[in-house]
C-alpha cells in the first residue's frame, strides 16, 4: 500500500441502515395488530373450544420442540456452533423407536383369554420404556460419533468449517435413511393402551374437545426429561464440567477438566433428550419418514434463539413459545394453514432483527451473535 | 492418544466394516460392482446383476486396503505386518457377524425389504458372491487374507528401494517437462498462452454443434452452476458470508422470466431479453430486502436466517396463497425462450449464451476481486471490528456482496427457466443452494477454475454417470465433511494467500529462485 496516494478525508458518515430496524418493527407490528382486529373483532367466528385444542396441541409439539432445542442450546454453549445435524438425530431416535415396536408386535405372548396377545399389547409400559430407552442410545451413540467425526477435529478452524461440515453430515444421514429404509411414509404401531386419536373429551362451549392420551403422555414425559437434565446441570459433577468449559474452555482444562470427554457427554445429552424426541414424535403423530428431522430441526433452533441460545431455561420456554404461537398462530392471523412453517422462520428472522439474545438470554458479547 | 497398535488396527478394522455393511445397505456394492465391470469392459444392461467375479473384486480391494490404512509407516516389519492381519480379520469378523444376523431375520421369516428397502434377496446373495452360507466363512477368510496382503504390500512399497525408484521416477518428469518447456521455439514461448486461449475459444464455439443436445444439456448445466457458483462466491468467499438461500434468488429470477414470457398465469409475452433484465433487478431487489435487516449478524445465524428466508419463498410459491399471480404448485408452464431474428434459440444457442455469461461473470469476478470494494470485502472477511475500524462501512459492503451474488443468481435462474420451459417451487429448494455452496467449497474458494471443476465434478459428472444418480446427494453430504476435515481450501485453491503474503516483487524473486534450485 502507497501512503502518498491521496486518501480521503474521515467523512462523517450517517448510517442509513439503523432507519430500517424501526420501519420494520412498525410495519410488523401493524401487520399483527391488522389481522389480530380483523380476526377477533370483525370476524369472530371462533369460539373458546377451537382455542382449547389449538392451545393444547401446541403445548404437546411444544414440549417436543423444547427437547430438541436444549440439544441446540447446550451445543451451542459449549461450542459456540450449530449443530446443524441435530435433526437428524432426532429422526435416528424415531426411526430406532419404529423397529422396537415392530419388534415387540411381532413378538407373540399368547395368554388363556387371548391366543393372538402381542408383546407390545400385553406389556405396554415395557415395551414403550424399551423404545424409548433403545430410542436415546442410538441417538446418543449417533450424537457421540457425529461430534467424533465431522466436529472434533475442526475444533481449532475458523467457524465456517464446522458449520460447512455439520451441513454436510446432515445431508448425509438424511440421505443414509433415505437409501436404507425408503421414502415411504412410516406408521407407528402403538400399543393398544396408547393409540393414537383416543382421549379424554372435555365439553367446552357445548363441543367436544379431545385430550389425546398420547400427548398427555409426550408432554408429562417430556417436563420430566427437561427436569431431569437440570438437575443434572445444576447439581452433579458432569454438569459442573459442562458449565465450566461452556464458560471457559481452556481456563476448565487447567482445573483438571477433561474437555474433549466433556463435550462428547453433552453430544450424548443432547442426542438422548433428541432421540426421546423422535419416538414421542412418532407415538403422537405417527407418521415419519427420513425427511422428518429438518422442519422440526430448524423449529427447535428458532425456539432455542427465541429463548435466548446458550440458556437451557431458555430453550424450554423458547420451544413451548414456538410450539403454541405455530399452533395459534395462522388461525389467530387468518392465513392459510399451508403456511404453518413459515410462522416459524418469520418468528426467527423478528427475534434475531430486534432481539438476538432472546427472550432469557443476557446479552451477548459481539463474538457470539 | 497412546493408544495399543493392536487396539488402534482392531479400530480400523471396524471402521471398515462398518463403511462395508453401509455399502451393502444402501445397496451400493451392486453399483459399484457394475462401475468396476465396466473398467474390465464388460458393460452390464441396466437393472440386471454384474458378473459375481466382479463382487469378489470389490471384497479385495476393499481388504487390501483396511490392511494398508492399518499398517503403520515406522517400526518392526512383523507388527506392521500383523497389524494389517488383525484389521483384516476383524472386518471380516464383523461383516460376518452382520451377515449371520442377516440370515437370521430371514430365516426366521421376517419381511426384511418392508424395513431395509435396498435390501433384496438378489442384492444378499450376490453380497455373499452366490456362496449362501459358505459366504459368510469366505468373507471372514477372504479379509483375513486381504488385510495381510494389503499391509505386506504397504510395507514393500513404502520400503526404501521402491521409495527411490519413485523419487527418481518423479524428478524425471519433472525435468523432462521442464526441458521440453525451455526448448521450444522462442515465438510459443510467448504467444503461446495466447495460442492455447484462442484454440480454446475455437473449440467452445464448435463443440456445442457436434456434441448433440444431451451433452450440451449437460454443459450447459455445468456453465449455469459455475456462474451461479462464482455469483455465490462473492458473497460466501470474498465477504465471508454464509449465505444457506441463494435458491430464493434463482426462484426470482426464473419466477420473473416465467410470469413476464408464458401463456399462464398472465401471458405478458415481454419476450426474453427484457425479462432477463427485469430478472436480475428482481434478484436483487430480494436481496435488498432480506439483506437490510439482516447483514447485521454474522456466520451461523446469517445461515440460518438465509435458510429461513429462502424456505419461506419455496413455501410461498408453493401454497395457494399466490396461485394468481405466481401460479402456485404447479409452478409455470411453457415459458417462451429467446429469439434471435425471429428464430426461436436451439440448444446450441443456449450453450452459447451461457458461454458468454460465464465469460461475463469471470470477468466481473476478476475486476471486482482486484477493486477497492473486493479489498473492503476481504478486510470484512479477515476480521470485520478491524476493518470496521479502518473504515469500511460493514453493511454496506456486506450488502453490495449478497446483491452482486443475487444478480449472477438471477440471471441463472433467468436462462434455466428460458431453457428447461418450466419453472416451480421444487426448482428452488434448499437442496439447490446446498449445491452451489458445495460446488464451491469443493472445487476451492475464490479459485475460478476450482469452481468451474467444482460444477463439473458436482454437476456434470452425476448427469453422466447416471448410475450414480440416487447416490448423489449422499455424496453430496460425504464430500463436504470429507473436504472440510482433509482439503478445506478445496480442490483447486486460489493463490491469492500467497499474493497476500507480501509485495509481488517478492514473489517474483521467490520464483526465480525456486527457479535457479531447478536447473
Amino acid at each position: 500500500m502507497n501512503l502518498n496516494e491521496k486518501t480521503k478525508p474521515p467523512l462523517k458518515q450517517r448510517n442509513y441502515f439503523k432507519i430500517i430496524r424501526p420501519i420494520f418493527g412498525v410495519l410488523v407490528t401493524l401487520f399483527l395488530i391488522w389481522r389480530l382486529y380483523l380476526v377477533f373483532i370483525v370476524q369472530h367466528q371462533y369460539g373458546p373450544e377451537t382455542w382449547t385444542r389449538l392451545l393444547i396441541s401446541g403445548l404437546i409439539i411444544g414440549g417436543v420442540y423444547s427437547l430438541i432445542a436444549i440439544g441446540y442450546t447446550l451445543v451451542y454453549g459449549v461450542l459456540l456452533m450449530i449443530n446443524f445435524a441435530h435433526g437428524e438425530v432426532m429422526m435416528i431416535g424415531a426411526f430406532t423407536g419404529f423397529f422396537v415396536f415392530e419388534a415387540t408386535k411381532s413378538i407373540s405372548v399368547p395368554s388363556a383369554g387371548n391366543p393372538e396377545l402381542v408383546f407390545s399389547n400385553a406389556y405396554p409400559a415395557l415395551s414403550i420404556l424399551i423404545a424409548f430407552i433403545a430410542g436415546m442410545a442410538i441417538a446418543a451413540a449417533a450424537g457421540y460419533f457425529l461430534e467424533k467425526i465431522a466436529y472434533r477435529p475442526l475444533r481449532k478452524a475458523p467457524r465456517l468449517i464446522p458449520l460447512i461440515s455439520a451441513i454436510g453430515a446432515s445431508i448425509f444421514l438424511q440421505n443414509a435413511a433415505l437409501l436404507i429404509f425408503s421414502p415411504q411414509t412410516r406408521n407407528y404401531t402403538n400399543p393398544e393402551a396408547l393409540s393414537r386419536g383416543d382421549g379424554w373429551k372435555i365439553l367446552i362451549n357445548g363441543t367436544d374437545v379431545t385430550l389425546p392420551y398420547t400427548g398427555v403422555f409426550t408432554f408429562i414425559l417430556s417436563i420430566l426429561l427437561m427436569v431431569g437434565l437440570l438437575f443434572v446441570v445444576q447439581k452433579t459433577r458432569l454438569g459442573k464440567a459442562m458449565r465450566a468449559v461452556a464458560m471457559d474452555k481452556d481456563t476448565a482444562a487447567l482445573m483438571g477438566i477433561d474437555v474433549n470427554q466433556t463435550i462428547s457427554n453433552t453430544f450424548i445429552i443432547s442426542g438422548a433428550l433428541a432421540g426421546a424426541a423422535g419416538v414421542m414424535w412418532g407415538l403422537h403423530n405417527g407418521m415419519f419418514h427420513y425427511f422428518v428431522g429438518f422442519l422440526p430441526g430448524i423449529k427447535a433452533f428458532t425456539a432455542a434463539v427465541l429463548g435466548g441460545i446458550g440458556n437451557i431455561p431458555g430453550a424450554m420456554l423458547g420451544g413451548m413459545l414456538l410450539g403454541m404461537i405455530e399452533s395459534i398462530g395462522p388461525t389467530a392471523l387468518d392465513i392459510s394453514y399451508q403456511l404453518k412453517d413459515v410462522v416459524a422462520f418469520v418468528i426467527l428472522i423478528v427475534i434475531l432483527i430486534f432481539r438476538p439474545s432472546g427472550i432469557l438470554g443476557e446479552v451477548l458479547a459481539e463474538e457470539k451473535v | 492418544m497412546n493408544s495399543h497398535p493392536i487396539r488402534e488396527s482392531f479400530q480400523k478394522g471396524i471402521v471398515f466394516a462398518a463403511i462395508m455393511v453401509f455399502m451393502m445397505l444402501t445397496g451400493f456394492h451392486m453399483i459399484a460392482a457394475t462401475m468396476v465391470s465396466k473398467i474390465f469392459g464388460v458393460y452390464v444392461l441396466r437393472g440386471s446383476i454384474p458378473e459375481i467375479r466382479f463382487m469378489t473384486y470389490i471384497h479385495v480391494l476393499f481388504g487390501i486396503w483396511a490392511g494398508w490404512s492399518a499398517s503403520s509407516k515406522t517400526g518392526k516389519i512383523s507388527t506392521r505386518i500383523f497389524r494389517g492381519l488383525v484389521a483384516g480379520f476383524t472386518a471380516g469378523a464383523f461383516i460376518a457377524l452382520f451377515d449371520l444376523i442377516l440370515n437370521f431375520l430371514i430365516q426366521s421369516g421376517t419381511d426384511i425389504r418392508q424395513y431395509l428397502s435396498a435390501l433384496s434377496f438378489e442384492s444378499m446373495d450376490y453380497f455373499l458372491m452366490n456362496l449362501g452360507q459358505m459366504g459368510i466363512l469366505v468373507h471372514l477368510g477372504i479379509y483375513t487374507a486381504t488385510g495381510l496382503a494389503g499391509s505386506a504390500l504397504a510395507v514393500f512399497l513404502r520400503s526404501e528401494s521402491v521409495q527411490h525408484w519413485w523419487q527418481n521416477l518423479k524428478s524425471n518428469i519433472s525435468t523432462f517437462i521442464t526441458r521440453t518447456t525451455e526448448n521450444l521455439p522462442p515465438f510459443l514461448q510467448k504467444y503461446g498462452k495466447y495460442i492455447l486461449y484462442l484454440i480454446l475459444l475455437a473449440a467452445l464455439l464448435i463443440l456445442p454443434t457436434r456434441w448433440g443436445s444431451y451433452l450440451n444439456f449437460v454443459i450447459g448445466l455445468v456453465g449455469l452452476y459455475t456462474i451461479a457458483g462464482i455469483g455465490l462466491n462473492i458473497i460466501v468467499g470474498l465477504s465471508g458470508q454464509l449465505v444457506l438461500g441463494f435458491a430464493a434468488f434463482f426462484a426470482m429470477g426464473a419466477f420473473s422470466v416465467g410470469l413476464l414470457n408464458a401463456p399462464e398465469p398472465h401471458n405478458l409475452m415481454w419476450g426474453f431479453w427484457p425479462a432477463i433484465v427485469v430478472a436480475v433487478l428482481m434478484a436483487i431487489a430480494a436481496a435488498v430486502v432480506l439483506g437490510l435487516p439482516t447483514m447485521r449478524l454474522r456466520g451461523d445465524y446469517l445461515a440460518i436466517v438465509t435458510l429461513g428466508f429462502g424456505e419461506i419463498t419455496r413455501i410461498l410459491l408453493k401454497s395457494d396463497t399466490l396461485i394468481n399471480l405466481t401460479g402456485g404448485p404447479r409452478g409455470i408452464l411453457d415459458i417462451h425462450g429467446p429469439t434471435l431474428f425471429g428464430k426461436p434459440f436451439t440448444d446450441v444457442y443456449y450453450v452459447y449464451l451461457i458461454f458468454a455469461g460465464v465469460a461475463l461473470s469471470i470477468f466481473l469476478y476478476n475486476r471486482l476481486q482486484d477493486s477497492r470494494t473486493g479489498r473492503a470485502w476481504l478486510a470484512i472477511k479477515e476480521d470485520p471490528i478491524a476493518a470496521q475500524a479502518t473504515g469500511v462501512n460493514l453493511q454496506k459492503y456486506k450488502l453490495l456482496a449478497l446483491c452482486i451474488g443475487a444478480a449472477f443468481a438471477g440471471l441463472v435462474g433467468g436462462i434455466s427457466a428460458a431453457r428447461n420451459q418450466f419453472t416451480g417451487p421444487n426448482d428452488h429448494t434448499l437442496m439447490a443452494s446446498i449445491n452451489v455452496l458445495s460446488l464451491v467449497i469443493v472445487g476451492g474458494m475464490n479459485s475460478i477454475p476450482g469452481i468451474i471443476l467444482g460444477a463439473f465434478a458436482l454437476k456434470g459428472l452425476p448427469e453422466i454417470l447416471r448410475e450414480v444418480q440416487n447416490y448423489r446427494q449422499l455424496a453430496f453430504g460425504a464430500l463436504l465433511i470429507v473436504m472440510m476435515l482433509m482439503r478445506p481450501e478445496g480442490l483447486w485453491p486460489s493463490s491469492r494467500p500467497l499474493i497476500e503474503k507480501g509485495d509481488r516483487s517478492q514473489i517474483e524473486e521467490n520464483k526465480n529462485e525456486e527457479g535457479g534450485k531447478d536447473a
